[in-house]
């Protein structure tokens, strides 16, 4: 036993690079890949592992004292810097439990199959890290790996369950039939939707408007563009700072390079993780064949939607406003308002492309990830540096619009981490409700029986 | 050579998954292709560079007399081989 302590306990020291590789390959090997194709997967996500890094030295040595001259000189607090969800993924992968939350995850889908309690059926095993993040923050909160697990296993039910749920909007408003979409990062948001656009209802103004902006995509496009987006929010926080022109546009180059470079180094993870994601659905749709089911696919497949793309056109620039008036906020917007679009789809489904109700619910779901990203930055500061990413001198914090900034996740991270005795059954009562409802009372997908 | 863009949410999830596996199929019959991934946002700033754009979900953005094939029976597996024959025939048709 101590053996296995010292060898564990060696790869932990060696850091995430070295036991990235090696979890991954066991995970490989698990599910059945060959030992040559399951180290490339291993290695290919340590090299994304190690480019991620680079990048967030990249970023924290540029823009973290930019980020603290701007708060010394006109006292805007915004301290948390958002690292995007690319590198809050591989602070996920690194973590030492990750290998037990996605097998944990794993088998609730297939258990929920079973018992016939979820049609989804989601073996897209890169997305896990959006469950398994709120099991790692509060593994690292409570030092207990069963709380940890336990509290993946609640994200991954309450995931399945959202998706079924909401299966009918994929189908009825994006047209996808026999899709339905597990990702939390654009699931979350109809925590806040579905009451929200119920009580919007109840007011004509909102439920009769028709209100729209035309071209939107033409003179709103460059928000969308990450490379120009970078470049201005570099310049604007170099004046800000009370640089010089030379550094300012230092500072511009610099942002919009990470802009770009972000997601090439985060696809490295994809890559990797599609041979076990491959094997996973070539078994289950063995396990599971005659059966009529949902497949679980990435959000990303409705974020092209025009009405969606308008509307993220419309919040993006408004989120950043709203970080610097919201009262409590310390996150400063950066990375992720590259996948706003994933936070508002679900909401432009649900109101059918009602654009003023969007701009509405979206700018609540935007507020709702502000201030639950400022309170759990810490948290995820100290995980970044406890993985070896190294944050440099100043004293930024980092935080994104995923983990514990989306409401779900949030939620479930509270009542698993602050007196789990009474914040545990408090969620699950209430999601128990939920479920009732939707299953009961609104009988959604009765026809799958 | 041909290229190819691939357009996803983020220009990292399921392009991911469709670039790789048109890139197999396209060096089987072999095609010489480079792939592109990017962001649905940004195809109106790209798209005008490449022979041929495959998006993962819905897109009605303009691509300037660029062929577009849809890219989502490669993620759910039904209907990929026809997929994938379609690809392989705009390449070698222009």
């Amino acid at each position: 036993m101590n053996s296995v302590m010292n060898v564990f306990n060696f790869f932990i020291d060696a850091g995430p690079t070295v036991m990235l590789p090696v979890i991954i390959t066991i995970i490989g090997l698990i599910f059945g890949l060959k030992i040559t194709r399951a180290f490339k997967s291993g290695l290919t996500l340590g090299i994304g592992f190690a480019g991620i890094k680079l990048l967030l030295d990249f970023m924290t040595t540029n823009v973290g004292p930019a980020a603290k001259a701007m708060v010394d000189r006109t006292g805007v607090k915004l301290d948390a810097l958002d690292v995007g969800w690319g590198s809050i993924a591989a602070v996920t992968w690194a973590s030492p439990i990750i290998a037990i939350l996605i097998f944990a995850i794993l088998l609730v889908n297939i258990i929920l199959l079973i018992l016939k309690k979820t049609h989804t059926l989601d073996v897209d095993i890169w997305n896990y890290h959006h469950m398994a993040i709120v099991g790692v923050m509060v593994y690292f909160v409570t030092k207990n790996v069963f709380l940890g697990v336990g509290a993946a296993i609640v994200m991954a039910i309450i995931t399945f369950k959202m998706s079924d749920w909401s299966q009918p909007l994929v189908e009825k408003f994006f047209g996808i039939p026999g899709v339905s979409l597990p990702t939390v990062s654009a699931l979350s948001s109809l925590v806040i939707a579905w009451p929200l656009n119920w009580l919007l209802d109840r007011i004509p103004l909102f439920r009769k408007s028709k209100f729209t902006i035309k071209d939107a995509q033409k003179y709103l496009g460059f928000f969308g563009d990450s490379m120009i987006m970078g470049l201005v929010i570099g310049i604007a926080i170099g004046f800000l700072a009370g640089y010089d022109i030379k550094q300012v546009l230092q500072l511009g180059v610099s942002m919009s390079a990470v802009l770009v470079l972000i997601p090439k180094m985060t696809s490295l993870f994809m890559e990797g993780l599609m041979p076990i994601s491959d094997a996973a659905q070539t078994w289950s749709q063995k396990k599971f064949k005659g059966r009529k089911l949902f497949i679980g696919l990435d959000a990303a497949v409705v974020v092209g939607n025009p009405d969606v793309i308008t509307t993220a056109l419309i919040i993006i620039p408004l989120t950043i406003a709203m970080a610097l008036v919201l009262p409590g906020n310390r996150v400063l917007p950066f990375a992720d308002l590259a996948v706003v679009p994933f936070r508002v789809a679900m909401v432009v489904a649900l109101t059918n492309g009602n654009l003023l109700k969007n701009i509405v619910i979206g700018l609540v779901v935007t507020a709702s990830l502000l201030w639950c990203g400022s309170a759990t930055s810490p948290i995820l500061t100290a995980i970044a540096k406890s993985v070896g990413i190294n944050l440099g001198t100043s004293s930024m914090l980092v935080s994104s619009f995923a983990a514990t900034s989306m409401i779900q996740s949030y939620l479930v991270f509270l009542a698993f981490s602050y007196k789990p005795l009474i914040g545990v059954p408090l969620l699950i009562i209430l999601f128990g409700l939920c479920w009732y409802f939707f299953d009961n009372v609104k009988k959604v997908n009765a026809e799958m029986e | 050579m041909k290229r190819i863009l691939v357009a996803c949410g983020n220009g990292i999830a399921t392009s991911t998954v469709v670039a790789t596996k048109i890139k197999e199929y396209l060096n089987e019959k072999n095609v010489q292709v480079e792939m592109t991934q990017t962001k649905l946002m940004e195809v109106p700033s790209k798209v005008q560079d490449y022979d041929l754009l495959i998006t993962t979900g819905q897109f009605e953005g303009q691509t300037g007399g660029v062929p577009v094939v849809k890219g989502m029976p490669i993620l759910t597996g039904i209907g990929a081989e026809e997929t994938k024959e379609e690809v392989l025939n705009i390449l070698t048709k222009a």
